[in-house]
């Protein structure tokens, strides 16, 4: 074959790839009725966000967000497969079927709801200043300084606000809250500015430094709810319910305060229409 | 799939994304010429060093070939600072890069010098060449073109390789893909648009790669 021959029978079977991976009909997000009838509920975690959802010393994907999936696929009557998931496949994974819905941090915001639909909140997110004590880092802004260096996670909801509120402070983009808490504790940033809720677990590899995690309330609370592919409404609303049973019941609040070391900081106003 | 491309959401990003294909390129030359000439070093005491100095650039190569680049970065970005030691994240990924290559690099430019005749190295010593001037007198240019097919292809992994940097802090390319899918969501959009970018980032790399060699060395590479 020749090198043009090969390209061009290369390029078609790309073509086609891409057309099998988009065309509507094939491997679509699945209703209700589909999931039940499957007897299975997939559920997409993100394992790189603890206590939100990490990998156990046993290496099983654990925590507060795997325990909300159990109690879920338990009221639905179905088996739960956790699947890990990160930032970039998971609204394909989706949208694709691959899972029922995806959690992991998943904040509300108008520009990501263009994209995929919302459950009603499973937890509220609060933000707020993560530094070392002594280096009087505690409000907007004292951190909007040029000499100021905030570590970030790339990717998080609190990173549009940085570049509008605090514009004059440098920023560096990492891949975890892990390595976030690494550069401050290093002495590579002096700060983060994100959310808070999970600060008591995160920090607690650094026994050594002198945290101080200050509450910023005037940056407003936002909501994470399940993440569902846009229009599978069957399932949508059915989560809807159940996560107001989860509420009402007290379950959620329950493993909130197992896994975070303490209630949420904002609790979610819970109603029963949706 | 249920789902629309709307390449609108993320079209306004691509400028945005191009300034990171320029890190990238960047990124991927400075490690490149850092680690050939780590590698040329490298090479030249595998040939012409005392036993201790062969062993000690073995182990170095041993090392970085059989432990893989994240880990090493990692090393470089967060162990370091321990020890008193805080590079910039450019700095740590561009060293980290540059020692990974200059491991490769060594094996290939080893091969290089394996394929010298024993009567050029012995002219050159005759005619009272140090080690040095016989590595860019004689070597160098013997070797150019039989090396510079595997060395442009080092090039073109480098350029790949550079994706690792968005976890260190690196606003390369894939770094900034990232950011925009994280406003948008728009995976598919953003993700296939970043895979363009380097599919032409590339491309360029290899033409270019290719009438250089045409030029300096006469090797008749293929343009495209």
């Amino acid at each position: 074959m020749t090198d043009r021959r090969a390209i061009f029978v290369g390029g078609a079977a790309a073509a086609a790839a891409a057309a099998t991976l988009l065309t509507p009909k094939e491997a679509a997000a699945r209703p209700l009725e589909d999931v039940l009838r499957a007897g299975e509920l997939r559920v997409g975690v993100n394992p790189t966000l603890p206590p939100r959802a990490l990998f156990n010393d046993r290496n099983v994907i654990d925590g507060f967000e795997p325990e909300v999936a159990a109690a879920i696929a338990q009221k639905m009557g179905v088996r739960l497969v956790l699947q890990a998931v990160g930032s970039p496949e998971r609204i394909p994974m989706v949208a694709s079927g691959r899972i029922d819905f995806v959690m992991g941090a998943m904040s509300r915001t108008s520009e990501r709801a263009k994209v995929i639909d919302y459950t009603v909140p499973v937890h509220s997110e609060n933000y707020g200043i993560v530094s070392v004590a002594g280096r009087g880092l505690t409000t907007i802004e004292a951190l909007n300084k040029p000499e100021v260096t905030l570590a970030q996670v790339r990717g998080t909801t609190a990173i549009p606000y940085i570049q509008r509120a605090i514009p004059n402070a440098q920023v560096l983009l990492l891949d975890n809250y892990p390595d976030r808490n690494r550069a401050i504790a290093q002495g590579r940033a002096q700060a983060s500015f994100d959310g808070i809720d999970s600060v008591r677990f995160a920090l607690r590899p650094f026994r050594q430094v002198q945290w101080e995690v200050t509450a910023v309330p005037a940056f407003g609370v936002t909501y994470s709810g399940l993440g569902v592919a846009k229009n599978n409404d069957s399932l949508r609303l059915w989560l809807n319910i159940a996560l107001y049973e989860l509420h009402t019941d007290g379950t959620i609040e329950r493993l909130w305060e197992k896994w975070f070391d303490g209630p949420m900081f904002t609790k979610v106003p819970v109603s029963p229409f949706f | 799939m249920n789902y629309s491309l709307i390449w609108s959401q993320v079209t306004p990003h691509i400028p945005y994304l191009l300034g990171g294909a320029a890190l990238t390129l960047q990124l991927a030359v400075i490690s490149f010429l850092a680690g050939w000439a780590i590698g040329l070093v490298n090479a030249s005491v595998l040939h012409f060093g005392p036993r201790p100095a062969r062993l000690a650039v073995q182990g170095y190569v041993t090392f970085f070939i059989n432990t893989p680049l994240l880990v090493q970065i990692f090393f470089i970005f967060f162990v370091l600072p321990d020890a008193g030691i805080l590079l910039s994240p450019y700095a740590a990924v561009a060293i980290g890069m540059s020692l990974n290559a200059g491991a490769y690099l060594t094996e290939i430019q080893r091969a290089g010098f394996q394929s010298l005749r024993r009567e050029e190295i012995d002219a050159a010593t005759a005619m009272g060449f140090s080690v040095p001037q016989m590595v860019w007198y004689v070597i160098l240019p013997h070797i150019a073109k039989a090396l510079y097919p595997p060395l442009s292809n080092q090039f073109i992994i480098q350029v790949m390789t550079t994706s690792i940097a968005a976890i260190f802090a690196v606003e390369e390319l894939t770094g900034r893909a990232y950011n925009v899918n994280s406003l948008t969501f728009r995976s598919l959009e953003v993700f296939s648009i970043t895979a363009v970018i380097y599919v032409v980032l590339t491309l360029a790399c290899s033409m270019a790669l290719a009438l250089l060699g045409r030029w300096l060395f006469r090797v008749k590479a293929r343009i495209l």
